[in-house]
């Protein structure tokens, strides 16, 4: 009386000793219970359909899957009372949560004709299997050229990978750990993924260089694994490398230098010192011994300087400014002479009087002139204000001596005139200390 | 007859109206609404409710004694007017499927329309005032014997008119419950 349309009558499986739903059509209650009953439709339904049953809880089931303590019932997908031949369920792909399988429809609602997907376009043998070749049959034609070469570098189970939802077109690597850079964009996915086939797979590719360039290696590994110290992703060359982070700090001419001038076989156990590199450049023939640094460093040879209090003639006063060359000649430092006549030749000023003496008797380094004498001195040393150095009045050398033009001429003619005096020509016959009142002394002659 | 019959003609343009909606309906989903879905329980409770009110509330001011509002002839008209949309919009309510009790129920508000429009022309044969008296003054002799007659039918008429509203809301009633408990509230 209520029967709002025939049941489906199509044999079936035997369930609950029928084969269809028309044989228990005179029992409503079969199927409907009371609304006032603590059994829902679905219950009823699972009495029967024992297997459906056992598929909940089950995720990798179909029923496992879909009724995942959602509010789905059976009544969500089937129906009845449609006609004897009606389908039971009931179902478009707009409306049958396909995510929970683990394979979004989104990217695939409309064909490339189009039409609108029906199941049946994947699920070429009925909804409880998927064929993975469904995917290649479909997606080939479309793109043979890439899909033969996708399915050889990443494998034919596409579902390991593909999930529906599209996240591989304009991939933006910089999402995970190894950001693309410099020549690595250029580079196919396969080339560093080689062989993955599965999320794992390319997760886990390794991200150390050599992994993937050590036949790249044109160091043929002398200079170890650790490519990124002097290589970056924007190409192999240049090679830079901050020689700071070594232990040995380029300065000077040092910096021009090309690496392989001084790394002639590998770069870590390259000696320091300068001696193992400057071993040709070494003027001094090696009498100096191998301690090139004591005196150079790296802004040029030529700006060698040297402590010259470490030796034993300290540089003081006009020495100190003096060139190297200037003294030791010929680049001989160990062994130069310290005299000083060595350097400096015996004036004829002297006259040779003083041989044999030691220039420091009357000189010091600050400066040639005025000569400190402290010698036999019959006229006054201190005489006049004027008079600093012995040439002052020992003209031409110092067993002669003037006492003109600090007195001038004219001046001492006019005075001998007045005072009667005609020969004046030896001052020192009146004057033998410098003194003009010993003049007395000298009288008429 | 149309020109007097105001209540025909907006009945009729109710009519048109809910299958404009029927249409639309049919348009969109590309499938005939379903009597157990939104639009066709909707349309179901709204002609339902039309045919309740068209039959207890006619039925109360015809013969109560209390309860005097408006002249008959309006009440009637009133009561034409939803008995024609109620069963139009049932009948889209059914989506064309007439097994069970549901099926009987419509074959009831089909007959009783039927019978109504018989009843209507019966009903003009009686001559009548302007508020829906019957006025033997125009009536002459040879008139008077049809007028008995038509008396006779109308009276004859309301013995079959009424027993069928009856059986039909019984009917309905009984549908209406079936549909609660074995779908609306079923979990």
């Amino acid at each position: 009386m209520f029967n709002p349309g025939p049941l489906n009558a199509k044999a079936g499986t035997p369930l609950g000793e029928v084969t269809s739903h028309a044989e228990i059509g005179k029992d409503c209650g079969q199927c409907h219970p009371a609304f006032w009953s603590a059994q829902s439709m679905s219950d009823l339904c699972l009495d029967c359909h024992v297997k459906i049953q056992g598929e909940i809880g089950d995720t990798t089931s179909l029923h496992g899957l879909l009724i995942q303590g959602n509010s789905l019932t059976c009544q969500s997908c089937h129906t009845e009372h449609h006609g004897v031949d009606a389908a039971l369920t009931v179902m478009d792909s707009a409306s049958f949560p396909h995510e929970k399988t683990g394979f979004d429809l989104s990217g695939h609602q409309t064909r490339s004709d189009g039409i609108p997907f029906a199941c049946s376009d994947c699920h070429t043998q009925g909804f409880s299997t998927f064929d993975q070749q469904s995917c290649v049959d479909c997606h080939r034609p479309l793109d043979q050229v890439y899909i033969d070469a996708h399915v050889l570098d990443f494998g034919e189970v596409c579902l390991t990978c593909h999930d529906g939802v599209d996240r591989y077109a304009d991939f933006d690597h910089s999402l995970v750990t190894f950001a693309l850079t410099g020549a690595h964009l250029q580079v196919g996915c396969s080339e560093c993924h080689l062989n993955a086939r599965t999320i794992p797979d390319l997760q886990n590719t390794l991200v150390d260089c050599e992994a993937c360039h050590l036949l790249d290696d044109a160091h043929a590994g002398k200079f170890g694994e650790q490519c990124g110290v002097c290589h970056s992703s924007d190409g192999w060359k240049p090679a830079i490398f901050d020689h700071n982070r070594a232990d040995f700090r380029l300065e000077g001419k040092h910096i021009e230098v090309p690496c392989e001038n001084c790394h002639t076989d590998g770069f870590i156990s390259t000696p320091k010192d300068c001696y193992s590199c400057h071993k040709q450049d070494d003027k001094h023939n090696g009498v100096y011994g191998t301690a090139c640094e004591s005196c150079h460093n790296p802004s040029a040879w030529v700006d060698a300087t040297f402590d010259h209090s470490l030796s034993t003639f300290p540089l003081d006063g006009a020495h100190v400014n003096v060139e190297c060359a200037e003294c030791h000649i010929g680049g001989v430092f160990k062994g130069t002479p310290l005299e000083c006549a060595a350097c400096h030749a015996e004036p004829d000023f002297h006259l040779g009087m003083f041989t044999g003496q030691a220039c420091s008797t009357c000189h010091t380094t600050a400066v040639w002139s005025p000569a400190l004498y402290d010698g036999p001195h019959t006229f006054p040393i201190n005489h006049g204000e004027e008079i600093n150095t012995c040439a002052d009045c020992h003209q031409p050398n110092l067993t002669q001596w003037i006492c003109y033009p600090c007195h001038e001429r004219a001046e001492v003619d006019r005075k001998h005139i007045e005072e009667g005096i005609s020969n004046f020509s030896d001052c020192l016959r009146c004057h033998p200390t410098g003194l003009k009142e010993e003049s007395g002394e000298g009288g008429d002659d | 007859m149309l020109g007097n019959s105001k209540e025909l003609i907006f009945a009729f343009l109710a009519c048109i109206f809910s299958a404009a909606t029927y249409g639309a309906m049919l348009i969109f989903t590309r499938q005939i609404p379903a009597a157990s879905e939104f639009y066709g329980h909707t349309i179901g409770i709204l002609g339902f409710l039309l045919m309740l009110a068209t039959e207890t509330l006619y039925s109360l001011r015809k013969h109560s004694r209390s309860a005097r509002w408006g002249r008959m002839a309006n009440w009637l008209q009133f009561h034409i007017f939803t008995g024609i949309v109620g069963p139009f919009m049932v009948l889209l309510h059914t989506s064309w499927k007439f097994s069970g009790l549901a099926g009987v129920t419509a074959l009831l508000t089909g007959v009783i329309v039927l019978s109504g429009f018989i009843g209507r022309y019966i009903y003009t044969r009686i001559p009548r005032t302007a508020d829906g008296i019957e006025d033997p003054g125009v009536v002459g002799e040879m008139q008077a014997a049809a007028l008995a007659n038509a008396r006779r039918l109308m009276s004859l008429w309301h013995t079959v008119h009424i027993p069928i509203g009856m059986a039909l809301f019984t009917a309905a009633f009984v549908h209406i419950l079936g549909a609660l408990y074995y779908a609306t509230l079923l979990k």
